[in-house]
């Protein structure tokens, strides 16, 4: 197994999103790099119809011990990596709590109620305050902002991983993050995901951009 | 005249088995279709006051506005409704011949409205097998295709909508009461829009005691003979109480007794016999059937009539005297068992509990016609 | 290159429940795997197939489950390990068969593997296989984590062939779906030759014919199977207890449920004060390993999913037992103690579970409760909706228009696919009933036959290409010969595309990606004498013409509406028009429109600009079907074709 002490055990983490951002794809990056660190990993997903507009959450139990359940209990997230803002705000709700951390990515998916003009989508600097005054630590990023200036939007998954990996609370570095986008891209991909992965980094010792 | 939405088009003339599917409301938005004889909602629409419910003559019509509108006079209940002039006429000899169903009028005074300019295009109502269907129609040459009567409810201001949206501003209509009492309510600007222009330039309305509902009719038919064979069909004036079909070289007669009961009930609540919101009524004569009864109601109509016949496109001749009575008493009766039935279902004037009416006429006149 | 074969034993990996199951497969020395696409199950053959040829696998994408079963026991007739993945529905699909196959036995171990979805996460009903096991007479197993799933399946088919029975392994989405580290074991070199023997001894199991008569010799037979299964199970290492020696109280779980228990112990501190019972074999209960926990203490807590299945059967043990070991007192879901319906969740279990303890239990603190609860209202909910340029909408939209126009309350019978959400806004909710696979076109085709009792409405049922040949078929024939009328719309996007693009019999490739003779639709329905109409749903008006003349039609009907779906791999996302909203011509609000794009069709691909009053394209979502220019009432709607 491992000696890796983490700072909860188990260390829970919530990548939250909307279908198609390539949500589950990030938890599974994000967990084969703890796996090869020798942490028991256990991811579960929930999606709502993941290829057609409804939010979808990982959950990730990191653990140096045994396998925990593929959902983590209500309140008990101590990291949300938030694809979209008010699904993050959604999760907070039920595994928030007030010493949670939060990374956002601050580019809006409209629901489809929203497109057709019926609720409005809260202003964003609002939901920055709430994404605040529910969490202990917020970063907001605009990930897919700088994603799309690196030629693909759905790169914003890996920019928010590279951030959670500059933050130092989970044992990732980059080799383990070249093993482990290996397993799904080859060639050129995995140089742009490296550096999107370099971006996030960079952006999250700016504290956000 | 209070103008609400869809949805209240809806609640009070579609759910109560009021429309008629005279096509005001259809084209005027994605919302409302026709098919078949039949005008559906295909989805509900948000907004509050629309055109479909001001131009629908089974909401609540003012009769009294629209007279007031149409000829500077109050409505009084006449049995024919306001009118200059009643003639008896026919197609003069610039008409080509083709198969009228009586003198050929209507066709006669459409071709020469076109030609004359005083419409750019004139919407007309045709018929594929036993389904009636409406169409603009720009060349003059093309009315012939269709005369004879269809007797069955049709959409045929959906032709009309269609024709304003295409950019026609002077647009002749030959329709039935129903469809003559939306042509009106169009035309006062029911909602105050601005920069409102009236693309009626002439209404010719038709009599009419009652039309059949076109799907059952086709069942009733359908279910007798080979629908495919019928060419026309002509329902002679009374006492025939007859329905003739044209079956090409053999004709079918059907007593009015099995057919009535595929008149709408709408019909039943209907006043207007003679198109009261016309330009110029047109209607067949009792005991002349190559002549028409012509009822002149406007300045356009009559002035219609008057160039008609001055460049032989129409003939005329005076009224007989018994014919006009029985015209009065047929169309007296038609009103009076209307506003009987209206007011015993508390479709006559919105109660002030609020339910709302298919249509206003004022008390003194109301009592006047059932005297 | 797949893990699943890549993978060196002794290490540990990330696998998906599927994916272990999958390996456990191979690592059993599987040969042939037969299934159809359900969620949560599809991963299993999926990851099969991707390694089926270095392991000299057969791998295949069936018709419909029961023909996947009939497929594995032929391996397993012919001596070969077997296995047959499919969702909860699946079974029931083919339990007339398995009903046979648990009497008639089998040859090579063959294990049904059904991937139940407890509260209905991708389902439209949250069905027990566990039940059947029951039914049928043969072993259930339930592993109760991710190194479960692989060595239970591997142990599955050592069962299966000690026993002549096939076993069943039950998973669920919480399983099946979820990840976990899962340490490998050795691939073993396996070059099994394939033959059936049928001409021994007629009630020889392995050389005689398989069948299952004589019925009570048979069942007999497998009777006796079950008892050995049993004094397996008294055994089985999968069978796990954790807690202290005289608990006051022993929590008895199975499958996912085992994960929500251990949290739910560790979150109250309270594993010193109750034990864990997590059983793998669930059915039949090893009567001796059970009477050993249920002398432990008095009080029982039954965790499991859905139906109190364990429950039950374990309060029949107890009751056998009340003279050895007096009356105990077991609790779960007859008592209401944990709800009848829905999944289970940590928290569900966690509360059930102070409460038995006379703890409180508080996961977040009151006043963020109350503050996080204002604030998410704020956020708009996701309503489930049709991908940006589905034709799903497109052909919903034109049905939807015909039958309101036609107005004599015509209505469509749906059916399983994504096609499915038409019960709902997104697809102007024209779907009026909604049942299994291929039951839209079996239900319309009764409704077809009540017009000799006064029934005029017009009878659609709609049915994608991959359920018309898993079981839509047998309807529509029977509809064309006892002649009823109605009109089928084939929504055909080419594949199974809910579950994941697999192949179906329409299609030119098979499961392993192998080229394969496709069947056409369009000639199967004219075969039968069905009247047959094509079209491109993105066209709009020739599919409204289509229609209507099919609804004037008597007898069998048939309109195939013809489009790729949007996600397929093969679509590669090219877009067919670029798309603008003209703003001078949009009516906007305004009589005349009312918003008919943003506020009815509703592809997300569209924006409604509140303040601007005007609709606009998303360029980023859009994906170019130029649909919504169709529909456009004052043609405001503009599409250039692509070059």
């Amino acid at each position: 197994m491992t000696n890796i002490q983490l700072s909860q055990d188990p260390y829970n983490l919530i990548i939250a999103g909307v279908g198609g951002q390539g949500n589950v794809l990030a938890s599974r990056v994000v967990g084969n790099m703890l796996s090869r660190k020798g942490l028991t990993v256990t991811i579960g997903e929930t999606f709502g119809g993941t290829q057609r507009g409804g939010s979808v959450m990982s959950h990730l139990r990191i653990s140096s011990g045994s396998a925990f359940s593929p959902l983590i209990p209500r309140g008990k997230a101590d990291m949300i990596i938030g694809l979209e803002p008010t699904d993050t705000l959604r999760v907070l709700g039920t595994y928030g709590n007030p010493d949670v951390k939060t990374i956002c990515n601050m580019r809006p998916i409209h629901p489809v109620q929203v497109i057709s003009g019926e609720p409005s989508y809260p202003d964003l600097e609002d939901a920055k305050n709430w994404i605040r005054e529910l969490s202990r630590d917020a970063w907001f990023l605009d990930a897919t902002d700088v994603a799309m200036e690196m030629g693909a939007a759905i790169l914003g998954n890996i920019i928010l991983i590279g951030a959670l990996a500059g933050l130092n609370e989970l044992p990732l570095d980059r080799e383990d993050f070249e093993n482990a986008i290996g397993l799904t891209f080859s060639g050129e991909k995995v140089q742009v995901n490296l550096a999107a992965y370099d971006k996030g980094i960079e952006m999250i010792a700016r504290n956000g951009r | 005249m209070q103008v609400y939405g869809s949805k209240e088009l809806v609640e009070d003339v579609l759910n109560k088995d009021l429309c008629i599917g005279c096509g005001a409301c259809v084209d005027l938005c994605p919302y409302f279709k026709t098919y078949k004889g039949k005008t559906a909602m295909i989805f509900p629409c948000t907004v509050q006051q629309g055109r479909c419910h001001a131009y629908c003559p089974k909401t609540e019509s003012d009769l009294t506005e629209l007279s007031m509108s149409l000829f500077g006079k109050p409505y009084d209940g006449s049995p024919m409704g306001h009118h200059e002039k009643i003639l008896i006429a026919r197609a003069g000899d610039k008409v080509h011949p083709a198969p009228f169903q009586a003198g050929g009028a209507v066709s006669a005074l459409v071709t020469f409205a076109m030609k004359n300019g005083m419409v750019d295009a004139a919407v007309l109502t045709g018929r594929t097998g036993l389904i009636p269907y409406a169409e603009l129609v720009t060349e003059s040459e093309s009315v012939a295709r269709f005369t004879t009567s269809k007797y069955m409810a049709a959409p045929t201001l959906s032709a009309f909508n269609q024709g304003v949206k295409q950019g026609f501003q002077k647009i002749g209509v030959v329709g039935t009461p129903c469809q003559m009492t939306a042509l009106a309510q169009m035309s006062i600007n029911p909602l105050h829009t601005e920069n409102f222009k009236d693309s009626v330039a002439l209404k010719i309305g038709l009599f009419c005691t009652w039309a059949l509902d076109t799907r059952k009719l086709a069942a009733y038919l359908s279910s007798r003979l080979d629908i495919t064979g019928i060419k026309a069909m002509d329902i002679p004036p009374p006492p025939a109480e007859i329905l003739v079909l044209d079956m090409g070289g053999k004709t079918i007669e059907i007593p009015l007794s099995e057919i009535r009961p595929l008149v709408p009930r709408t019909c039943l609540l209907c006043p207007d016999m003679t198109s009261e919101w016309a330009d110029v009524s047109v209607g067949v004569l009792e005991g002349e059937p190559k002549f028409n009864t012509l009822i002149i109601r406007t300045r356009t109509g009559q002035d219609l009539v008057d160039k008609a016949v001055a460049q032989g496109f129409l003939t005329i001749r005076e009224m007989p005297a018994v014919n006009l009575d029985h015209l009065s008493a047929a169309a007296s009766n038609k009103k009076k068992r209307a506003l009987a039935g209206a007011m015993e279902e508390g479709l006559l004037n919105t109660a002030e509990n609020g339910k709302r009416a298919m249509m206003r006429i004022e008390k003194a006149v109301v009592e006047r016609i059932l005297a | 290159m797949s893990i699943l074969t890549n993978g060196e034993p002794g290490k540990r990996y990330l696998l998906m429940g599927n994916e272990a199951i999958a390996r456990g497969a191979l690592e059993a020395g599987v040969s042939v795997c037969a299934g159809y696409p359900g969620t949560p199950s599809s991963e299993i053959i999926e990851s099969l197939s991707k390694v089926a040829g270095n392991r000299n696998l057969y791998v295949e994408w069936s018709t419909n489950e029961k023909v996947s079963m009939e497929v594995a026991a032929a391996a397993s007739f012919a001596g070969l390990r077997a296995m047959c993945p499919m969702k909860q529905n699946g079974v029931n699909v083919g339990s007339d068969f398995l009903l046979h196959l648990a009497l008639s036995g089998t040859r090579g171990g063959m294990v049904i593997v059904p991937c139940d979805d407890p509260g209905a996460l991708s389902s439209i009903n949250e069905g027990e296989s566990r039940q059947f096991a029951r039914l049928l007479e043969v072993p259930l197993l339930e592993p109760g984590d991710f190194q479960e799933a692989k060595g239970i399946t591997r142990w599955a088919f050592e069962l299966s062939e000690e026993l002549h029975s096939m076993v069943f392994v039950r998973s669920v989405t919480r399983l099946s779906h979820a990840s976990g580290n899962v340490e490998f074991g050795e691939l073993p070199q396996v070059n099994p030759k394939a033959g059936f023997k049928h001409d021994g001894f007629i009630l020889d199991e392995m050389e005689g014919i398989i069948t299952s008569a004589p019925v009570d010799y048979k069942h007999g037979l497998q009777h006796a199977k079950l008892k050995k299964a049993v004094e397996r199970f008294e055994n089985s290492p999968f069978n796990t207890y954790q807690g202290p020696e005289h608990p006051e109280l022993i929590l008895v779980t199975s499958s996912a449920c085992n994960f929500y228990c251990r949290e739910a112990i560790g979150l109250l501190d309270a594993g010193d004060r109750v034990g864990l019972l997590k059983l793998a074999t669930t059915w039949p209960l090893p009567p001796k390993l059970i009477e050993k926990y249920l002398s432990m203490t008095d009080r029982f807590f039954v965790v499991e999913e859905v139906i109190p299945f364990t429950e039950e059967n374990l309060k029949i043990l107890a009751q056998e037992m009340a003279p050895r070991i007096g009356i105990k007192t077991i609790m779960g879901k007859r008592d209401g103690k944990l709800p009848m319906v829905g999944e289970l969740n940590p928290d569900i279990v966690t509360q059930a579970l102070a409460g038995l303890l006379g703890l409180e239990y508080k996961p977040q603190p009151d006043d963020y409760v109350q503050r996080s609860r204002e604030i998410v209202t704020r956020a708009p909910n996701r309503e489930l909706t049709f991908c940006p340029g589905c034709p799903h909408r497109a052909s919903f939209w034109t049905i939807n228009n015909v039958l309101k126009m036609d107005n004599r309350q015509g209505f469509v019978c749906g059916d399983i696919g994504c096609y499915t959400l038409s019960t709902l806004p997104t697809g102007f909710s024209a779907s009026k009933t909604l049942h299994a696979m291929g039951s839209g076109t079996g239900v319309a085709s009764g409704f077809g036959k009540l017009k000799q009792f006064g029934m005029d409405q017009p009878v659609l049922s709609v049915c994608g290409d991959s359920t018309f040949f898993a079981s839509a078929l047998p309807a529509l024939f029977n509809a064309v010969h006892n002649q009823s009328d109605i009109t089928m719309v084939l929504l055909d996007n080419s594949g199974t595309a809910m579950t994941g693009f697999q192949t179906h019999p329409g299609l030119k490739t098979g499961a392993m990606g192998q080229e394969v003779p496709a069947i056409s639709i369009e000639a199967v329905c004219r075969s039968i004498g069905a009247k047959v109409k094509i079209s491109d749903p993105f066209d709009i008006e020739s599919t409204r013409n289509a229609l209507f003349e099919l609804l004037e039609e008597n007898g069998v009907n048939v309109l195939i509406l013809k489009q790729i779906c949007t996600l397929s791999p093969e679509k590669k996302a090219k877009k067919k028009f670029e798309v603008r909203v003209m703003a001078e011509k949009c009516l906007g609000e305004s009589c005349g429109c009312g918003r008919l794009c943003t506020r009815i069709f509703r592809c997300p691909g569209l924006i409604w600009n509140k303040d601007k009053g005007k609709a606009e394209i998303n360029d980023v979502i859009c994906i170019g079907c130029g649909v919504c220019g169709s529909i456009c009432p004052n043609a405001a709607i503009e599409k250039k074709e692509v070059a």
